[in-house]
């Protein structure tokens, strides 16, 4: 299962969306304001995968030395395989 | 000449906000306006640096916000907000003043208008 | 085996990022050969007027009339 936030991480949508995650045992993937969820400490209660789509965390400037080392970049290709392989797709939060 | 202060609190890209706030104080000080764009929560995020936006559809709004520097918009970040979004003082655009929430307040005191995206 | 896409987009097209997004994924959705639906709602519609004018952001009249000719099936 997939969850999707684009909300930033001082957001009730944003938290809600990490939470239910965990809840799920889900997997997220961070776009628009969600990526601000990559940069360090921001996943501190999440242990599942977690990816970043690239185009939308270089926008917003945040570098690899900005980011936790274990959130993975997709591109849009990877997303679209990523949602093809989920048995759910829930969002966008 | 009349002051203008412009208020952004959310983060750039994710809704139109960013740009507007941008895009008015730019207009404000050709218009003969001072102004003065105040980035507070979310807004902080806009002065991060190193914004790229190759290959998307967007305007860098890092770029548009050091326009607004060059053309002496007066553009401060309130500390505590970079702190909450995770940006250290290095790491914001060049001419780009950190200003605490007391002497944001005094600004707008003073300020003939206000407006907030 | 191709699978099934159905994007839901319920805001304007130039006050969020959202336009951007659902453009994106079924760009990308439509290259992999899957079958990509776009359910347009509430104020979503507005992305599918004719004569927008928009410039330095996405402009979502061209993007979509060029994913229609890709094979998006766009639902009002």
């Amino acid at each position: 299962m997939l969850v999707i936030i684009r909300s930033a991480p001082n957001t009730t949508e944003g938290k809600r969306g990490v939470t239910l995650a965990e809840r799920m045992g889900a997997d997220i993937v961070l776009l628009q304001n969600g990526a601000y969820f990559a940069q360090k400490d921001n996943l501190e209660n999440f242990s599942g995968s977690a990816f970043v789509l690239a185009d939308d965390k270089k926008l917003r400037g945040l570098a690899a030395g900005d980011l936790e080392e274990r959130v993975k970049n997709i591109d849009y290709g990877g997303l679209i395989d990523l949602m093809a392989r989920s048995d759910k797709v829930l969002g966008m939060f | 000449m009349e002051h203008i202060a412009m208020i952004l609190r959310k983060p750039p890209y994710g809704d139109i906000n960013a740009a507007e706030a941008v895009r008015h104080a730019l207009g404000g000080v050709s218009g003969e306006f001072k102004v003065s764009l105040i980035m507070t929560d979310g807004g902080a995020l806009l002065a991060k640096k190193g914004q790229d936006e190759t290959g998307t559809g967007f305007t860098n709004l890092g770029a548009a916000l050091k326009d607004c520097i060059d053309m002496d918009v007066e553009v401060l970040v309130e500390q505590s907000s970079l702190m909450e979004n995770n940006i250290s003082e290095g790491d914001i655009v060049d001419g780009v003043r950190v200003a605490s929430i007391d002497e944001i307040a005094q600004l707008l005191k003073k300020a003939d208008s206000t407006m907030i995206f | 085996m191709g699978k099934t896409f159905t994007l839901f987009v319920s805001t304007s097209p130039y006050s969020y990022e959202n336009t951007e997004t659902a453009v994106r994924i079924a760009d990308s959705a439509l290259n992999k050969g899957h079958t990509v639906n776009l359910i347009a709602s509430a104020d979503g519609v507005y992305c599918f007027l004719k004569g927008q004018k928009a410039k330095g952001i996405l402009n979502a009249e061209e993007e979509f009339s060029q994913l229609i000719t890709k094979g998006l099936k766009v639902y009002l």
